[in-house]
């Protein structure tokens, strides 16, 4: 094996996108370390300019004709296009709204975004990654970096207990996972790529094994810590709570979209032989995470603790489109995925634009914001109305869209519960809603009437701004004109191999 | 039974005593100084393991990285916390242990049965045996490359993330007034801000240090 015939095998050409991510990371790396701290002035725009070049590679990888890179370890398919543009683009949006808020936390912005684009980077490579190393690895990429965000504000001691805890927690539940990952390993002959797996085990005749089992529930353990579902999303409200506000939103949007990739990949790749156990599996997981987030989120009195429960909630919604497994169910994921980047990313651009003006984020210190800060209001209440489900925004047709996907499969308790459960949430993100809008002058928080001279000149602020009008924008029309993000979500899945005998067998199963 | 399969049991009895016994030790004592060396027999006991099934490879990085790294980093955070402080049994801590041992045997039970009753696909390869290393890294340079580069990565920002967790924070306000008051050999930086006897002592290393 010559070194220019392993060169051509390589088809190193694949990870271009994640090629930029790592030259903006020694960027802003090395850029730090020459220039020094006046560099904070252009490294977040370097990184962002980074993020969006990335994407814009992934847009001309689009339908690639030979998606298999680095001899079987990476597949760079439609699908895993579409989450490696979700997660680069979260991470876009989440650095301009963390350079105010690094900067007012007294903390070096640059390291923060050197370590979030190395999240990203596991990120992106998780969605592609084919094959037990590799996933294991960018997992583990993605997950040290986020422990390292969540504890990056260390004087502020509930950041320090939301770090130790995510810290704890993950590495006990990436043991699980790498247990299970190692079951597979054994069960198929010592294969390690994910389509050479499912076939040693199918030649082996474990499809029935207790040991397939136990691989498959410790492999579903590990993505459900990753996409906080219901019984393990302990960590969750406490690590929303006390991580730093940005950090927040690229967990609740990033990592969970990573979560959902790798949960298609292995799952569909892996483990078709017990497709009806890891569908019964994750119902629960659904019924489970829609009940508790939605009732719990309802009792919060923090908005990012609200926030957090209703992304466990989110997450639960999500899983009806995995569960479904058709191409309208994927596909549905995909889109809603896509409609739930910019409205969740819009809602904490709003929590953290209020945090920075008034140093709270206690629901009940909303009221009468109206009165000061139009704007404000007017992005928050579409992004939580989105959010809930509300007719002409985004995330109504989102909703109809997985529900109308698990419907067509026949997950009828299912869809029933999903629709109970978002009348549930409507209900509290309505409340913080009426709370900003229908107060009277005289019942206005301590707060808002302390609110300061709104003056977007400051330092930081400009970007903040920007990420606020864009999120608005693409929320308030992604409803009207989704058109595009349907056909994109639809083809990401009609185009990708790996998904279609899954479906087939589906269809000819019933 | 020849001479090198008797080898072979004899010192696989004598492992799987060791690393179980070493194992109970930890989970078992309460000096938390002598579960950390206890560990660091548990990790030689497996690397002895690792020994026996001809992968000299992996059972040199277990006792290197193991033993060598985690083991004594356990043994540094014992030692820098230093807190003497006498343990105060919880009431009913049975009920604890009691559940704990229940866990862990049901899980024991469910794990060993799962690999008795699993029909194992053993690899039709050849044994790497004394040719591993060459074969790993031929690995490495092939279809594990893109794990092994981003593993660099991985190291990289763990390094910078260390290196943020563990420094002093940079104030250049605070400078001013800190040498006012000490003019000699200080940082520009401001010291953490610790816990009152932890300051006692801080204090006093600053006193060493101005004697030097």
């Amino acid at each position: 094996m010559d070194f220019a015939n392993l060169a051509a095998q390589l088809n190193a050409g694949t990870i271009l996108p994640e090629g930029i991510v790592i030259t903006t990371l020694m960027v802003v790396l090395v850029g730090d370390l020459i220039v020094g701290r006046s560099a904070s002035r252009w490294l977040p725009y370097a990184a962002i300019a980074g993020l969006l070049s990335a994407t814009a590679a992934l847009y001309f990888q689009w339908d690639n004709v030979s998606p298999i890179s680095f001899l079987g370890a990476f597949n760079s398919d439609d699908l895993s296009i579409v989450f490696r543009g979700i997660i680069a683009l979260s991470a876009a949006v989440t650095i301009l709204m963390s350079i105010r808020y690094v900067e007012q936390s007294g903390t070096a912005l640059a390291e923060f975004i050197a370590i979030l684009l190395s999240a990203t980077l596991g990120g992106m490579f998780l969605s592609g990654a084919n094959e037990l190393v590799m996933i294991f690895i960018s997992l583990e990429t993605l997950s040290i970096s986020s422990y390292l965000l969540t504890g990056y504000t260390k004087r502020d001691p509930r950041s320090n207990e939301a770090a130790l805890k995510y810290l704890l927690i993950g590495a006990s539940s990436t043991a699980v996972f790498l247990y299970g990952v190692s079951l597979l390993y054994g069960l198929s002959g010592g294969k390690t790529q994910l389509d050479a797996i499912a076939a040693g085990i199918a030649n082996n005749s474990a499809g029935q094994s207790l040991g397939l089992v136990i691989a498959l529930v410790f492999a579903i353990a590990g993505i459900a810590f990753k996409i906080s579902a219901a019984p393990f999303h302990q960590w969750t409200p406490d690590v929303y709570e006390g991580s730093p506000t940005p950090v927040v939103a690229f967990l609740s949007v990033g990592s969970k979209a990573a979560g959902f990739a790798l949960a298609i990949r292995l799952l569909t790749t892996a483990f078709p032989l017990v497709t009806e156990e890891w569908r019964f599996v994750f119902t629960a997981l659904a019924v489970l995470s829609m009940v508790l987030g939605n009732v719990v989120a309802l009792a919060q009195s923090s908005m990012k603790r609200m926030l957090a429960y209703s992304s466990i909630a989110q997450a639960g919604f999500i899983m009806i489109g995995l569960i479904a497994g058709t191409d309208a169910g994927y596909a549905s994921m995909v889109f809603y995925l896509l409609v739930y980047l910019f409205m969740n990313l819009g809602g904490f651009i709003c929590v953290i634009l209020f945090s920075l003006r008034t140093g709270t984020d206690q629901i009940s210190e909303y009221s009468g914001l109206y009165q000061k800060d139009p704007l404000l209001t007017l992005c928050l209440s579409i992004c939580l109305l989105s959010l809930g489900g509300i007719p002409p925004l985004a995330g109504f047709f989102g909703k109809i869209y997985l529900f109308w996907a698990g419907w067509q499969a026949e997950q009828y308790g299912l869809v029933l519960l999903g629709l109970i459960t978002t009348v549930i949430s409507i209900y509290y993100y309505i409340r913080v809603v009426r709370m900003m809008v229908v107060k009277e002058p005289q019942e206005m928080s301590a707060a808002v009437k302390n609110y300061p001279e709104i003056s977007w000149n400051l330092p930081g602020m400009r970007p903040l701004q920007v990420g606020l009008v864009l999120t608005l924008v693409a929320t308030s029309l992604a409803g009207i004109l989704s058109n595009p993000l349907f056909t994109l979500a639809n083809n990401s899945i009609v185009r990708t191999p790996m998904l279609q005998p899954a479906v087939v067998s589906r269809e000819v199963g019933q | 039974m020849n001479l090198a399969t008797g080898v072979q049991v004899v010192s696989f009895g004598i492992l799987a005593v060791m690393m179980i016994g070493a194992a109970l030790g930890v989970v078992l004592l309460s000096n938390i100084v002598y579960s950390a060396f206890l560990l660091g027999g548990v990790f030689v006991s497996i690397a002895g393991m690792y020994l026996l099934l001809n992968a000299d490879f992996v059972a040199a990085a277990q006792v290197l990285i193991y033993v060598g790294a985690v083991n004594v980093l356990i043994l540094f955070a014992i030692m820098l916390v230093n807190k003497r402080q006498d343990f105060i049994p919880l009431p009913r801590a049975w009920v604890r242990q009691v559940l704990t041992a229940v866990v862990s045997l049901g899980l024991f039970i469910l794990l060993s049965t799962m690999v008795l009753a699993t029909p194992w696909s053993f690899s039709t390869g050849p044994a790497a045996g004394d040719n591993s290393i060459v074969l790993i890294g031929q690995h490495f340079f092939s279809d594990f490359l893109l794990p092994f580069e981003l593993a660099s990565i991985l190291l990289l920002i763990a390094m910078v993330g260390a290196i943020i967790l563990a420094r002093r924070e940079f104030l250049p306000e605070q400078t001013l007034a800190t040498e006012l008051e000490q003019p000699v050999l200080t940082l520009p930086e401001r010291p953490r801000q610790l816990v009152s006897v932890a300051s006692d002592r801080n204090s006093s290393l600053d006193k060493v240090e101005r004697q030097k």
